[in-house]
């Protein structure tokens, strides 16, 4: 769960920098870039959150 | 008077209690903790404004680029040399350290210095996290000239902040602080996302081939806007140093280091500096270069990176504010005996929002960031004179400890003397706390060798000559 969890955090901020790149690209349209970087890091927050409290309750 | 301070100072070594004997060697940490715990600490709300105002300043991409790689590299020196061989030395925070050279009484007026100084600095990050709701709201950020607040709505954002950040430093919950814990890295992504995503708007193409060009002449071109001073390379390289004085000269980071294994830790700074205080403000530069060099952190972010952008303003300043709060209740507990925390807080709190509601804060943060390091200064140069130079030239250490001084009246005249030339030097703000630290440490040992001079002929007796006192009772 721990790995999963550090995992899906990392990939939540990697797409946090991923959306403005495909944007400058071309690739994104801006509501899109906007949309994807607000949603990337909601997720960074869940996750991450989430792994953070993980790590406390069971420190490995 | 005496039973006050007395009543006082007993109130103010009980909240530092628990930090009062030397580290012990099974306490200390990682260098990967130290590298993790600066690489956090060092991407603030102020950061929207810090690398912003070097744009409005009129600094040339060259000279920002230089300036920043050696001002942090003369930063993170001054850590790994200044602060962390005495930290490991003594293994003692410069609080209870200072108590022993200076006396209870003067260690009591450094906590409420640096509680003024602390809800100064937290009252700016709510008015930068202001700035990006008050977007929302149609709120006008006030002009860079502006000292009073400037319109009802400013005033109600702040207050409106100030109480929601006041009531989470008071609450205190676990999850928030793990909450806490976790912006900082995504704070940092947001700022490269927010620098990226305005490329093209600045005309920047797709294969990069024109960046150092548009850099050059769009966002540091050189030009400073209107009533802004112009800044150069001497400019970026000395606030670069001096942006955490009071933490590495001003030796406040002795809490950390006291737990490092080797002084070299100090060196981990760098791991706060780079990304920090280089990237982070290179980004906020670029970002506001894209809004038409408008210092308004709010609108900057929300244009780069729309809602994401808003809450990283709001987060950063409350993920500052909210430690810095805390730090400036602690100073303050002391002279509030019996007072529960919530009061503190909420005093300190109370106090900072008032302060908020001053654009002027946020608006001269970077002469603000340079007043806050020069005053705490002059107790820095203090310390490492006693700590290094008394035991070469065969001065008494820690006298006020030995002798039950509740002040030390020498280190309170060198530090308001220091102050006091360093006012009148007829140098740029940025420059005066270099000549000042030299003042400092010059006359501090002069008062205290013509005071020790004159105590030996009185009593025609040796005194005891001093070894700089460490926690296993070895040198270095």
């Amino acid at each position: 769960m721990k790995i999963l969890l550090a995992f899906f955090s990392i990939l939540s901020l990697g797409l946090c920098l991923a959306a403005p790149v495909l944007f400058f690209l071309g690739i994104l349209p801006e509501a899109r870039f906007k949309l994807a970087l607000l949603l990337a890091s909601l997720g960074w927050f869940f996750l991450a959150t989430a792994w953070a409290s993980y790590r406390k309750k069971k420190p490995s | 008077m005496a039973e006050r301070l007395a009543k006082f100072t007993s109130a103010m070594d009980r909240l530092y209690e628990f930090d009062r004997e030397p580290v012990s060697p099974d306490k200390f940490q990682s260098g990967g903790k130290f590298a993790g715990l600066f690489a956090g600490e060092h991407v603030a709300a102020t950061e929207f404004v810090i690398g912003a105002f070097f744009v409005l300043h009129g600094v040339t991409v060259r000279d920002l680029l230089l300036g920043l790689l050696f001002g942090n590299l003369l930063a993170v020196l001054s850590w790994t040399l200044i602060c962390a061989p005495i930290a490991v030395r003594t293994r003692l925070t410069l609080y209870w350290y200072l108590r022993k050279i200076a006396g209870p009484g003067v260690t009591l007026i450094y906590n409420i210095a640096n509680a003024l100084l602390y809800g100064i600095l937290a009252g700016a990050m709510i008015s930068v996290s202001a700035t990006a709701v008050g977007l929302l709201f149609g709120i006008r950020v006030p002009g860079l000239d502006a000292v009073l607040p400037t319109s009802a709505g400013w005033v109600a954002i702040v207050f409106v902040f100030g109480a929601a950040f006041t009531t989470m430093a008071i609450l205190g919950f676990e999850k928030l602080s793990r909450f806490a814990e976790v912006c900082s890295p995504w704070i940092f992504a947001i700022f490269v996302a927010a620098a990226v995503a305005v490329l093209p708007k600045l005309g920047v193409e797709r294969n990069l081939g024109n960046l150092w060009r548009v850099l050059s002449t769009k966002v540091w071109n050189g030009v400073a806007v209107a009533g802004q001073e112009k800044f150069g390379f001497r400019h970026i390289l000395f606030f670069a140093w001096f942006c955490n004085l009071a933490m590495h000269v001003g030796l406040s980071d002795m809490a950390l280091f006291r737990y490092a294994r080797k002084w070299t830790y100090g060196l981990y700074t760098a791991f706060g500096m780079y990304p920090g205080h280089m990237l982070a403000w290179i980004c906020s530069g670029i970002m506001v270069a894209a809004i038409g060099r408008q210092m308004d952190p709010g609108r900057m972010a929300f244009e780069a990176a729309g809602a994401a952008g808003i809450g990283a303003v709001v987060l950063a300043g409350w993920t500052t504010a909210n430690p810095t709060l805390y730090r400036a209740g602690l100073a303050l507990q002391a002279i509030t005996p019996n007072w529960p925390r919530w009061r503190i807080t909420l005093l300190a709190g109370a106090a900072t929002t008032v302060l908020a509601c001053f654009p002027v804060f946020f608006l001269k943060l970077l002469d603000y960031v340079a007043i806050y390091g020069l005053v705490l200064m002059p107790v820095g140069a203090i310390v490492f004179t006693e700590h290094w130079m008394f035991p070469l030239l065969g001065i008494e250490q820690l006298r006020a400890e030995k002798r039950g001084w509740a002040f030390n009246w020498a280190v309170l005249a060198v530090w308001l003397g220091t102050l006091a030339v360093c006012f009148l030097l007829p140098i740029h703000l940025y420059f005066k706390w270099l000549p000042g630290w030299f003042i400092a440490a010059g006359s501090y040992t002069g008062l205290t060798a013509i005071q020790e001079g004159r105590q030996r002929s009185g009593r025609r007796g040796p005194v005891a000559g001093g070894e700089a006192p460490t926690a296993t009772g070895e040198g270095r």
